[in-house]
């Protein structure tokens, strides 16, 4: 029974899917938003204020759960991330694929890393001499999203005129503390640049929403919206308009389409009651993410699209790229040792990072081509996990490890991998989820390139620490599992040639004119850079287009 | 400050917190290491914790491994934070470390009858600080007490693990994040010394 037709269906309410919500319904169109999980209660679901003993297990959790935990996932969110829709992985693939299906999905509890991209990661092919293709959008393009992206979410950052970071606007920076200010000093003595990082949380009260408290537990969850969320900053904003209606637990299994190769609704499955629902409207916004969103276009197939919707190229699903994450290095500050203690652990004691500093002066000068950037963390923590670099017991290791509690430092890297037609995502020929749909297969592989980088960023971060002073504990004995870093892009990406890429440069579909993609799917590939912003400045760019054309009757 | 009816409510409120989600006996000692609103951890005296997973025997060797890894000195140690219940709690709840924990304490019992000719409880607390001081300090190790080691960096961990997680053990560190909303962060305090090469001295 076809009910109400909405003027667009949008599929799924995390960043990109929010930000064309919000969009969408302050251009006066009716919108169905269907989300796959529910909505999160910040009294209950976001923990952020407990302290270990308020949990049973002490915030380490229940250990018969601890092979079934993401990595992001503890005591403090345990309930919140998405475990009853599997994935399966080819042979030889690690995949680990950590969800967040309530309402806002990933945004609830992101890193708020939110630096903008730029040329030199746009037309990367060319400079870099040609390996895969550059996107099909300038940074002169996509430039003016960017800032009222940051003027609507507010991101904190200062000015740093970096070749390989085109600045914002922004609202004043964390301050530094001392193990920054020591870091800093050791950088520059090794040419790595040292700088606050652009973080998308509120230093100042910004557009209604008030200022960080810095409890330093961000990724369980804020319970003053204090940085951007879906949930807090867009959400609210569609809801005022009256023109959102917002279905949870919705699964999508499918998106339909008609002979003549139009969207017409989109087909889920309610979580609750497991029936089957159909939905139509005008015009449909894929956000799902980017795995997922693969995956439902891929699921959608009829005697017109036997390979899926949309997918004449045969590209959706392929050059899946991933952040390579991993501890390079860690070890510790002397000047701080008995120092007392300095609430260090604000934003997570992730508030500035070593931005791209390689090829920069010619793209050829490293044995690897393009870059990646460090993230360094330290100081007091909530847990002295650097317990076990002090030997013994008794009254002297208790000494010790207050006397050690300033003074570790660690360094995480972000390195992008480069496309490759052996990362790729398809659907698995046999495995179902709960609600009888398909799941998706992974195929993985970290590539020659990541890895020259991954020994490059050890290297680079125990001279960082030894030049500041510091002594090192350790180096990373090999990257995190592929996935980890939750920055998946590639998959439907956007190209002007409609035989190569899925989407063209405003996220619609070359071979369905009102199907729109608004995720990280679309992004060419990963660069130095976190997802999040770009994905909300293309999301804005690609919701307003669709705008534009449903306003002249083009669709 | 915080008045009487305060701090009563909230201990009330720990204890809720941790009845009820965990639905296990004990965790006296704990609950009200935990109190929240008064200057420092409450002693809690009556009666005697029943262990849910290990047997009394193994139990007290627990209680003292743990006393002499964080022992009461100047300040409250793994007894007072009530570390042991929460191992007995975690091995309780953790199959991966209940045979390690078992076959541990077994080998340090006969160990010590090897040794000294009883059981590690029964030992002299200098005995109990030499058989562990040759487990716990590579210089010192020797050899065939490999296992012996293992066991001790087991329990060693899940004592800072018990007690660097209670009100006691945080506020020993410092831990800011028990106490600090800030309106706005504060930022180094030795602008003038970058490089923090003339802090003063620590004090303690």
């Amino acid at each position: 029974m076809p009910g109400k037709t909405y003027d667009v269906i949008v599929i799924g309410t995390g960043a990109g899917g929010g930000m064309a919500i919000k969009t969408l319904c302050e251009a006066g169109l009716t919108i169905c938003a269907l989300n796959s999980g529910r909505r999160l209660e910040p009294s209950k679901d976001f923990r952020n204020h407990r302290q270990p003993y308020d949990m049973t297990y002490r915030g380490f959790g229940d250990p018969r759960k601890r092979d079934r935990f993401y990595h992001i996932e503890n005591e403090y969110s345990d309930g919140v991330w998405e475990h009853g829709i599997t994935y399966t992985t080819a042979p030889g693939t690690s995949w680990e694929w950590p969800r967040c299906h309530a309402v806002g999905g990933k945004t609830n509890f992101w890193g708020r890393s939110a630096a903008r991209m730029g040329d030199i990661d746009f037309k990367t092919a060319t400079l870099d001499g040609g390996y895969d293709v550059d996107w099909p959008v300038s940074y002169d393009e996509i430039a003016p999203f960017y800032s009222r992206v940051e003027r609507l979410i507010g991101v904190a950052s200062t000015v740093q005129k970096r070749p390989s970071n085109p600045d914002g606007e922004y609202l004043p920076p964390m301050k530094l503390r001392c193990l920054d200010h020591i870091l800093e000093r050791g950088c520059s003595k090794v040419g790595i640049p040292y700088l606050p990082d652009r973080l998308a949380q509120l230093t100042v009260p910004h557009e209604g929403h008030p200022p960080c408290h810095y409890c330093g537990n961000c990724t369980e969850g804020c319970d003053t919206g204090s940085f951007f969320s879906t949930p807090w900053m867009l959400l609210p904003l569609a809801e005022k308009t009256g023109k959102l209606e917002l279905r949870t637990n919705a699964v999508v299994k499918a998106i339909l389409a008609d002979e003549s190769g139009h969207a017409t609704g989109v087909a889920y499955v309610d979580r609750e009651t497991k029936q089957e629902i159909e939905v139509r409207g005008r015009a449909v916004v894929l956000a799902a993410s980017c795995v997922e969103s693969a995956r439902i276009l891929l699921n959608s197939k009829s005697r017109r699209w036997p390979n899926g919707l949309a997918n004449s190229s045969g590209q959706a699903g392929r050059n899946l790229c991933d952040h390579l994450y991993g501890t390079t290095g860690y070890g510790y500050l002397p000047q701080l040792l008995g120092q007392p203690s300095f609430p260090d652990n604000v934003s997570a004691s992730q508030i500035v990072w070593m931005p791209r500093w390689q090829n920069l002066k010619s793209p050829r000068e490293e044995k690897f081509i393009r870059g990646y950037s460090i993230y360094p963390t330290g100081g007091c923590g909530e847990f002295p996990w650097y317990h076990d670099q002090i030997e013994g017991f008794g009254a002297e290791l208790k000494r010790d490890i207050k006397r050690y509690y300033r003074t570790p430092v660690s360094f995480y890297c972000q390195i992008p991998s480069l496309p490759s037609p052996t990362n790729y995502v398809e659907i698995d020929p046999e495995v179902k989820d709960i609600y009888g749909i398909p799941v998706a297969r992974v195929h993985f592989q970290w590539g020659p390139n990541e890895l020259l980088m991954w020994e490059h960023a050890k290297q680079a971060t125990t001279d960082a620490i030894k030049a500041s002073g510091g002594e090192v504990w350790g180096v990373g004995k090999e990257p995190y599992t592929p996935g980890w870093s939750l920055h998946e892009t590639g998959t439907l990406r956007m190209g002007n040639d409609p035989k190569q890429f899925v989407t063209n440069a405003f996220g619609q579909t070359h071979d369905v004119s009102n199907l729109f993609v608004c995720d990280a799917s679309v992004f060419l590939g990963c660069t130095d850079k976190t997802t999040t912003l770009s994905i909300l400045a293309f999301a804005l760019r690609s919701s307003e287009h669709l705008v534009q054309r449903l306003r002249n009757g083009a669709l | 400050m915080a008045g009487q009816g305060l701090e009563r409510r909230e201990v009330l409120r720990i204890l809720a917190i941790a009845a009820a989600a965990s639905g296990y006996p004990g965790f006296q000692r704990w609950s009200f290491a935990c109190d929240h609103e008064s200057g420092g951890p409450v002693q809690v005296k009556g009666r005697t914790y029943t262990p849910g997973f290990f047997s009394a025997a193994e139990y007290a060797t627990v209680e003292r491994l743990a006393e002499l890894i964080i022992p009461s000195d100047s300040s409250p140690g793994a007894r007072e934070a009530g570390v042991s219940e929460f191992i007995d709690f975690m091995v309780g709840s953790d199959p991966a470390v209940q045979y390690r924990f078992r076959y541990g304490l077994t080998w340090l019992d006969a160990h010590a009858g090897r040794l000294f000719g009883a059981s590690f409880a029964k030992l002299q607390p200098a005995q109990q600080t030499d058989l562990l001081n040759h487990l716990a300090y590579r210089s010192q190790h020797r050899a065939g007490e490999e296992e012996g080691q293992a066991f001790f960096k087991l329990m060693r961990e899940h004592t800072l693990m018990g007690f660097y997680t209670t009100r006691i053990g945080l506020e020993q560190l410092g831990y800011p994040g028990l106490t600090s909303f800030y309106a706005e962060l504060p930022g180094c305090p030795h602008p003038a010394d970058p490089e923090h090469l003339h802090l003063p001295a620590p004090k303690g």
